[in-house]
């Protein structure tokens, strides 16, 4: 039947006419804090200029829509933080209830009583002074027994999921109906959400490695991100990350791994700052030679060839003791294992063959 | 782009050269010009641009773009070079080259990285907590004054609109004549086409439509053009709900702030206070029209943005009590019964032939009724049914049965021979229209040819 329905014009026509913008686009960027990390960097790239050139960054974002939103979260060594926006107190109480209304309200409602600046335009300046005192608390608050080399991205990005699903559904309510109070609207379902309402987009930067301990809940991120159609961008700047490769590249994003750290705002300016609806039109710059490594799940190093257990699907480095799958408990029989050896003495002889001949 | 900012457009680029470099020098006017004015893409190149110390190769520019968006990419080069924002450079032995003109380039760079001293985002004003507005109350006041200007046209129609005791200063009112909106017959005010098609507009269009009609009437009352744009883009960037500093205002500006508050854009206590309240009007007038969609503005009364549903059957039910959205609906809907909180009626043939003949069309009709749709219908896809579409369409359509040709008629052959000829002849070269053998008449598009043709014939035949 719906080849006979004609209504594909009206779409057309007035999608042209009634949705001239692209749906506003929520950034959300995850800034790995660790500082050891950016200790190494001081030379290149110091934090402070790294923030300043961020600072633009977000000002450019937020000048493309007006609608256009931001969150910024702290991957720092062993936790994850929300720098802008804080989640004020009266969220903090909200959230064990419904958080529906609470979480728009407090998250907009920390107006800190700047110096006022006409010279600044006020939703600017306002990410500026938040997010710049955030940064300062957050390292103020560490101690050198909390140092560790990795940072907690799983954390973060776990975060930065939350906070987008939250701000799709607010958007969704805001845009369908405000009051309960008319006769003809039933309370929005959260399932019906609809994700074209809000483009979100998860920018990490990266400057740590060593992320193979966080394997299986960074994992789980990106899958969901995958499913939700949410891009990661990957910014790297120093350190090695095999999964965040894996992450770009399955949920679309785009990799850039800084080979000039000084021209920090060209990248993000030319790579990263379009969002869904311009990236239809620009070659967008992915990483080559993607790395698909994984991560065992018994001491989570990164290996090439391993143990996968036939049940469940684990990864082990090593047959796991007593051939039991750590993960479901299912008793593995490891078969011809050991076989090895043997297979590679054939190819011996077959190459001894070819080069005999 | 929406039917607000391609207005708006047409108008700026219009503008002389050196008036975008004047306008330019204003942060907050880049600012509004870039969020505002531009197509996405044309964003992503400027912002690309914004930070590079040298010319961009259009080569480079093509690449970056996929083959099948080169629609997209010349659309946004073509509009940034006509908005003097990217100008190709070629230098001899060098490729073409794109970079961002300078006053542009350089007050982006300050509204995204602040400084200077331009004072271009608006002075605060500090105020004691119990002077303060608050944002309903602003809210209510620009929908007051607001409505008070649609009220004041539709009212001309003879429906009863009470105008909830807003005056109009009699500079709105002039605006509004002068800008062929309404024809002021001695006492009386009638609605023009334009009027109409005025009305049903968005919000947002609406308040652009009349903004430009002000800058028009702009230079006839001394005002600088450039003086009173930057102070509309400036307003654009303000934030609701707080007061701002008259101190720093030129003094066309001053004089602007009394005119807006008539159309309910900005909020001043007395024309002699130090400072003055953008209201919801003026802050979203450089955001997209969604953002003021969704604000309460959009639909009087209640706080919902649409209300109207319309249904297959052709009856429409408008959960209204405002009288002026009411009057609005009256004109191309018959209304049968209004209840406290709503109106119901029907969408007819001959109520629908009404409007047209007043000179709105089917087009204005269904954007109004697809913007004011109630969340409920909103929901559906496409918003309104497709037979009340098409039906309010083909409604218009029976009217335009006649098509009116400019040309000549030709008449008062003496004989059938004589008329014959200089039809045939007509015919020939294809000017002929219409023609009618027994009254020996004929209607052509061009004269001239004919008119020698008979010429030549009676200088020969006397």
């Amino acid at each position: 039947m719906n080849a006979v329905d004609g209504s594909d014009h009206y779409n057309k026509t007035s999608d042209g006419k009634w949705h001239p913008q692209p749906p506003p686009s929520l950034l959300t960027i995850i800034l790995d804090t660790n500082p050891h990390a950016w200790a190494l960097l001081s030379s290149t790239l110091p934090l402070s200029v790294a923030i300043a050139n961020l600072l633009v960054f977000i000002n450019a974002h937020l000048a493309f829509n007006n609608s256009n939103k931001v969150a910024i979260i702290a991957s720092h060594t062993q936790r994850a933080e929300f720098l802008y926006p804080i989640p004020s107190q009266g969220d903090l109480v909200q959230a064990n209830g419904s958080t529906h209304n609470g979480a728009q309200h407090g998250l907009d409602g920390n107006e800190a009583p700047t110096a006022d600046d006409a010279n600044h335009y006020r939703p600017f300046r306002h990410i500026q002074t938040t997010l710049l005192s955030a940064i300062s608390k957050l390292y103020k608050a560490t101690t050198p027994e909390s140092l560790t080399p990795t940072t907690s991205i799983a954390g973060a990005l776990t975060l930065a999921l939350t906070y987008i699903n939250k701000q799709s559904i607010a958007l969704s309510s805001t845009t369908s109906s405000k009051t309960n109070a008319d006769p003809l609207v039933v309370p929005s379902d959260p399932n019906s959400v609809q994700p074209a309402t809000l483009n979100p987009r998860i920018l990490i930067l990266s400057v740590s490695g060593d992320l193979a301990h966080q394997y299986i809940p960074i994992m789980n991120t990106i899958f969901a991100c995958q499913r939700l159609t949410i891009p990661i961008d990957i910014c790297k700047i120093a350190g090695d990350s095999v999964f965040l490769q894996q992450a770009s590249d399955a949920t679309h994003g785009t990799y850039i791994a800084l080979t000039h750290p000084r021209g920090l705002l060209q990248y993000f300016m030319l790579g990263f700052l379009p969002d869904q609806s311009s990236r239809k039109y620009l070659v967008s710059p992915t990483a080559v030679g993607v790395d698909f490594r994984a991560a065992c799940f018994c001491h989570r190093k990164v290996v090439d060839v391993g143990f996968v257990c036939s049940i469940c699907l684990s990864i082990f480095c090593s047959p796991p003791e007593g051939a039991e799958c750590l993960t479901c408990g299912t008793h593995l029989r490891l078969g011809e294992y050991g076989g090895k050896p043997a297979v590679l003495a054939k190819r011996k002889k077959k190459r001894k063959k070819g080069t005999d001949e | 782009m929406s039917a607000s900012s391609l207005r708006s457009f047409e108008y700026l680029e219009g503008l002389p050269g050196t008036t975008f470099n004047r306008l330019y020098k204003q942060p907050s006017t880049a600012l509004a010009i870039f969020r505002r004015m531009l197509p996405h893409l044309a964003k992503s190149f400027v912002m690309a641009l914004l930070y590079i110390s040298h010319p961009m190769p259009v080569t480079d520019l093509e690449a970056w773009v996929r083959p099948d968006g080169r629609r997209e990419r010349d659309n946004a080069v073509n509009l940034l070079e006509r908005l003097h924002i990217l100008a190709a450079a070629s230098n001899p032995g060098k490729p073409r080259a794109y970079a961002l003109t300078n006053p542009f380039a350089a007050s982006l760079r300050l509204a995204l990285t602040g400084g200077g001293n331009h004072n271009s985002f608006g002075v605060p004003y500090n105020m004691t907590e119990e002077e303060s507005m608050s944002i309903a109350e602003l809210d209510g006041f620009a929908r007051r004054q607001w409505e008070g200007v649609l009220g004041y046209m539709v009212g001309s129609t003879g429906m009863n609109v009470a105008s909830d005791g807003v005056t109009l200063s009699q500079g709105v009112k002039m605006l509004l004549a002068s800008g062929g909106l309404v024809e002021v017959r001695g006492r009386t005010v009638e609605i023009t086409k334009d009027g109409f098609a005025f009305i049903l507009q968005e919000v947002n269009a609406q308040v652009w439509t009349m903004l430009i009609l002000y800058l028009q009437n702009a230079e006839s009352l001394n005002m600088d053009e450039v003086d009173v744009l930057a102070f509309l883009f400036m307003l654009g960037s303000l934030e609701l709900g707080l007061p701002y500093s008259k101190a720093n205002l030129s003094q066309t500006q001053t004089n602007m702030l009394e005119d807006l508050g008539d159309f309910g854009i900005v909020y001043q206590a007395s024309p002699d206070s130090s400072y003055f309240y953008p209201t919801r009007l003026a802050t979203t007038l450089t955001s997209d029209a969604g953002g003021l969609r969704s604000s309460s503005l959009a639909s009087s009364g209640d706080s919902s943005r649409g209300f109207i549903v319309i249904e297959t059957n052709y009856r429409v039910y408008a959960y209204t009590s405002s009288n002026l959205q009411i009057a609005i609906l009256q004109l191309f809907a018959r209304l049968i019964t209004r209840y406290p909180n709503m109106v119901a009626g029907k969408v007819t043939r001959e109520s629908i032939r009404r409007a047209v003949s007043m000179g709105i069309t089917s087009d204005q009709i269904i954007s109004y009724l697809t913007t004011h749709a109630h969340p409920q219908m909103a929901k559906n896809q496409p918003v309104l049914p497709p037979t009340v579409v098409d039906q309010i369409r083909l409604w218009q359509l029976e009217g335009d049965r006649m098509k009116a040709t400019v040309g000549f008629l030709f008449k008062d052959f003496n004989t059938q021979a004589e008329f014959e000829a200089p039809c045939r002849y007509a015919e020939e070269i294809g000017v002929l229209v219409w023609k009618h053998e027994g009254q020996r008449k004929f209607f052509v598009t061009r004269h001239e040819q004919v008119a020698a043709y008979l010429r030549n014939k009676s200088g020969k035949g006397g």
